[in-house]
Formats: C-alpha cells, structure tokens, sequence
C-alpha cells in the first residue's frame, strides 16, 4: 500500500508538471507550426507571464486564476511586438539566426525583468493554499487540480479556435503550405504575427500556473522549462499539437521519477539524457516525420 | 600562402600583435593587464565556437568543453603535480575525446536539435560534477587550481601574459592554416550544401566530427587557461551565460571569419568594461541583447564586413549626389 500510493504520488506530480510544459511547448509548437522559426527565448514568456501575474496581484489582489486571462492578453501584445521586430526581419535568413537572435532575446527579458521587479525570488500565495483534497489513498492540493483542469480548458479552447474560426484555420493552411495560402489570398505576416502572439500567451499561462501553485520564480527561471520545452516537441514531433501533449506528459513523469529514484540533483539532467537517446536512435524524434 | 593575403590585411594584422606586444609597457594598471588576459582567452573561446560554427554546428553548450578541459587540467596538474602548461594539453585532448563522443550523436541533427543536444549536454555534465564527480571535484565549492606561473616568481603577471598571448597567436595560425587546408574547405562545403558535398566525395559525418573534435580541444585550452590564471574552478564554468558569450562575441564581429572573434570580443569588452564604470548591473546585459538583435538583423556579417559596408553606402551617396535630381545627369 505504501509503494502504490508513492507511485500515485510520483504520477500526480508529474501531471502536474506535465501541464505546465504542455502549455509550453504547444506555444512554441504552434510558432513553428506556421512560421517555421525556433524561438528558443520562449521560456522568457513564461518567466515575464509569471510577472505580469505577481505584479496584478500584488496591487489588487484578485484571484491569480482571474488575472492569467490578463497575463496572456498581455503577453499576446509583448509576442507580436517581438515578432514584428525581431523575428520577421530575419525571416529565411538561416535557422542559425533564429537561434542567435533569441540569445539577445533571453539577454534582454532576462534582465529587464531583474531590472524592473528585481533578481531575488518570488511568490504568490493561491487563495486555496493549504486546502487538500483526497483523490483515491492521496490527498493532494487543490490547486493542481485546478491547474489540471485549467490547462485542459485552454487545450479544448485552443482546439476549437484552431478548428472552427476563420483565423484559426488561416493558421492551419499557413502551416501546410505557406505559398499556397499566400495564392488564396491568407494575409501570412498577419497570421505570423496572431500565432506568435498565441503561443506567447500560452506561455503566459504556463507561467501563471506555475506561480499559483506556490513555485518560486525569478527572472532567469524561465530558460529551462523552456528547453524543457524543445525537448518535449522533438520528442512529439515538430509541429505536432497531439505529440506535444503526450511529450509534455512523459516528460512530467520521467523528471519526477527520476527525481525521487535519483535525487532532486537530477531533475534537469534527466530529461536531456532522455532526449539524447532519443535523438541517437531516432535523429527526427520519436514521432518526427520527414518535416523539420 | 601568404601572398594573396591584402595588403591592409597584413598591416592590420602586424599592427594588432604590435599592439597585443606592447600593452603591458604602456601601462602600469595591473587590472588592464588582467583584463588584456581574459580577453585573450575569451578570443580562444570564441574562435573554437566560430570553427564548429563554420561546419553548420551552432552549439549552444561550448561551456562544457570550456569547463573539462579546465577540470581535466586542473585535476591532472593537481594529482600528478605536473605543470600547467603541460596539462592545459592535457585538459584539452579530454574535451577533444568527450567533443567527438557528443558530435557522434550531433552529426545526423538538424540545426535546432544539435543546438538542443549541446544545451542539455552543458547540464549533464554540470550535474555529473557536482553529484557522482563531487569527492573529485569538489562539488558545487569547487577546488583550487595550481597557477599558470606561480606568484612567488616576480613579474609572474607579465610572464603569464607573453605566453597566454603566445598561445592564443598560434591558436589563430592554427585555425587559420586549418580553415585553409582540405579539411577546412569540406568544413565550409558541408555548411553550404551537405548533399553536393556527399556529392563532391566529402564525407559529412568524418568532417563534422573533426570539427567537433578540434573545436572543443581549443575550447578545452580556453577554458584550462582561465582556471589557471585564476586560480580556482567551480562547476559555475558550465552555465549558460558561459555558452552564450563565444557565440555574442562571434555573432558581432562575423561569423566564419578568422578576424571576426577577435574583432567581436575586443569590441564588446571595450562596451562592457565601459558600461560598468557607469554603474549599470541588469541594464548591460539589455544593452549587449540589443547590440545583438541589430548586429544580426542590420549587419549579418558583423563588424568585419563594416569597411566594406561604409564604402559601399559612400559609393551609393556619392552616385546620389553627382546625378541631378530633375535632370538625371
């Protein structure tokens, strides 16, 4: 009874890591999807998302789960200014490129968070901290329910918007063929602009969640999630929303187990050395198809 | 060899070495001079990234290469009491050995996986030595390391700058011979086009790993000499603003040259120590991002293409001028 309910412990959290980097890397997916560009400065959405919440909260100390609506609108803002400034410049200059100039991405939001909020790690405290509920012989937290739940929410919604608004199918035939829904008359650069902007905002939420379920931040958190993040869509396969779901989860639960087998030390580490087995039997990723 | 190189070129060169040569007699500020050896190394650095770079490998995690050759360094002049500069060699044969056995897994990746692999593979080695390698290492307090030339002798700080200096010029001869050589030419073939390369009778896989192979023993020589010059290593050697600083510095003079890293480094040194007297902590960071961001989109080929860039916009101007904006003549 004690090994199963460790067991279960080890699947909730890693659930619960799971959604976080499901948000993460469905964002970049969908970036890639259309544009085709690698943003590796990603995890610095999450990190300044992480922000926007705290900051909200602090001055008027609304429920975190209302201001991350707020967080990834704002973030939707911050994404298309990037991208219109720094990534569309240098759009089919190179794949190297893209990776140098999110260097001086990580750079900037980095820093200019520290400058603005400081470099000392913070918190938010969740309005149902310390209520547990009992799921099966584990009692867990509230609130990664609520995360598991609200991750879900913004999946379907997502889903839905993909499927069944003009935009959202816009982005669909620009990630096909990018010439061809240039010859249907699809404004690409708007559509470019609109997927970034999402993706950011997913980021957002990833960023929220992780806050409100009492992890501390600070302004340089966000670059391992983030690659985290790559490793999960090379895992699933570039471009693959479904693939990326189920990476984020086997990564949850790989880096958990891992932690509790081989000592928290090993967390980050683990999910590389997963990756590179991965990659040495399978250079496209596991379900990597001829694309990327 | 030598005589298709310009003329300008070769002035510029000599006057760089002049330069290099005479700077400790034109100050007394021993701070310059340590300053003048960090640059030095950072050079190195930065030149070991730009010869992968060269073969189409951006790698992200160079810190690890940096970091076990000064590990290795380190610990072999430590158990055996050999000197540093035999085992600065030493140091670097390792991350030569360990850069083939991380390229092995790189050379069939495509750019943003490789640039993933080496990332995730500073980190694993960061993990190793302050875990499984800590009785050895040290662990996360880290270990002191034996002096380049010790302090007892007089004069050690010059001592140690002629013969960081030596070594950085002969690690640019090499590189420059390299790059020139068959191996260097298949380096830049396979950057281009890997299938006309195959096409050509280059084999992609051998030649991308001995890119590895030589990048990460310059990295490794890089990285054991700052140790040695300063004395002591942590497992901070491995972090990613480790990795991050070769690629700044080679992104801004230009890539795939051999003047680019240097030019690179000089500049954003002279920026950085500059920005510093003025007090600013986060802000410099966000000044050298945004430096980076404009270098990549305005000038792709970084300052080394600025002569020709500043010719061809007074060309442009000059034509303006001449021709009559209502007569055309």
């Amino acid at each position: 009874m004690e090994d199963l309910s460790i067991i279960l412990q080890i699947l909730f959290w890693g659930l619960y890591a799971g959604c976080i980097y499901i948000l993460l890397a469905t964002g970049l997916n969908l970036i890639f999807g259309v544009m085709k560009v690698v943003n590796f400065a990603h995890g610095e959405f999450l990190m300044v998302g992480a922000y926007i919440t705290f900051t909200v909260f602090l001055f008027t100390g609304f429920n975190p789960y209302v201001i991350l609506l707020l967080s990834m609108l704002a973030l939707v803002g911050i994404g298309a200014i990037v991208e219109r400034l720094c990534f569309r410049p240098i759009l089919g200059t190179g794949k190297l490129n893209e990776i140098f100039l999110s260097i001086g991405l990580i750079y900037i939001f980095q820093n200019g968070a520290a400058m603005i909020w400081g470099d000392a790690w913070q918190s938010v405290k969740s309005p149902y901290d310390g209520i547990s509920v009992p799921v099966g012989p584990l009692s867990v937290p509230l609130d990664y329910i609520i995360i598991m739940v609200v991750t879900a929410l913004i999946l379907c919604g997502l889903y839905l918007f993909l499927k069944k608004t003009t935009i959202g199918m816009q982005m669909q035939a620009t990630s096909q063929n990018r010439k061809g829904a240039m010859l249907v008359g699809i404004n690409v650069e708007r559509i470019d602009i609109i997927s970034f902007g999402l993706g950011c905002a997913l980021a957002a939420a990833a960023g929220t969640l992780w806050v409100v379920s009492g992890q501390v931040f600070n302004p340089y958190m966000g670059a391992i999630p983030a690659v985290k993040a790559f490793a999960i869509i090379i895992l699933g396969g570039l471009g693959s929303i479904p693939g990326a779901i189920i990476g984020g989860l086997l990564m949850g639960l790989a880096e958990n187990g891992a932690a509790f087998l081989l000592g928290g030390i090993w967390k980050d580490a683990v999910s590389f050395i997963v990756l590179i087995v991965v990659l040495v039997i399978r250079p496209t990723g596991l379900f990597g198809g001829k694309e990327g | 060899m030598l005589s298709n190189i310009p003329l300008s070129l070769r002035y510029a060169t000599a006057l760089a070495v002049i330069a290099a040569v005479a700077l400790p007699f034109l100050t007394d500020n021993m701070f310059i001079v340590n300053l003048a050896v960090l640059m030095l190394i950072a050079i190195i650095f930065a030149s070991a990234w730009n010869l992968l770079a060269c073969s189409g490998q951006g790698s992200l995690g160079h810190a690890a290469f940096f970091g076990i050759g000064a590990y290795a360094s380190t610990l072999v002049a430590v158990s055996l009491g050999i000197t540093p500069f035999i085992t600065i060699f030493i140091g670097a044969g390792v991350a030569a050995v360990i850069g083939i056995l991380i390229g092995l897994t790189c050379v069939r990746l495509k750019e943003w996986f490789l640039a993933m692999v080496t990332f995730g593979f500073a980190i694993i080695v960061q993990t190793l030595v302050v875990s499984v390698l800590a009785p050895m290492t040290g662990g996360w307090d880290g270990i002191p390391s034996p002096r380049l030339v010790s302090p007892a002798i007089p004069g050690y700080q010059l001592i140690e700058y002629y013969a960081i200096l030596l070594i950085t010029i002969a690690t640019i001869i090499a590189i420059w011979y390299i790059m020139r050589s068959k191996a260097g030419l298949a380096f830049l073939a396979i950057r281009e086009n890997e299938t006309e390369a195959r096409a050509a009778g280059i084999d992609p896989v051998r030649y991308r790993l001995l890119a590895f192979a030589i990048s990460a023993f310059i990295a490794g020589i890089a990285g054991a000499l700052q140790i040695h010059h300063i004395g002591y290593i942590t497992p901070e050697l491995f972090g990613v603003d480790n990795s991050f600083w070769p690629i700044t510095y080679v992104i801004l003079g230009g890539l795939g040259t051999i003047a680019g890293p240097i030019i690179g480094t000089v500049a954003l040194t002279v920026i950085w120590e500059g920005l510093k007297e003025t007090g600013m902590t986060f802000a410099r960071y966000v000044i050298i991002g945004i430096i980076l961001i404009l270098t990549i989109i305005f000038l792709p080929k970084g300052l080394v293409s600025l002569p020709e860039r500043l010719v061809e916009w007074m060309a442009r101007k000059k034509r303006k001028m001449e021709t009559h904006p209502l007569t055309g003549k």
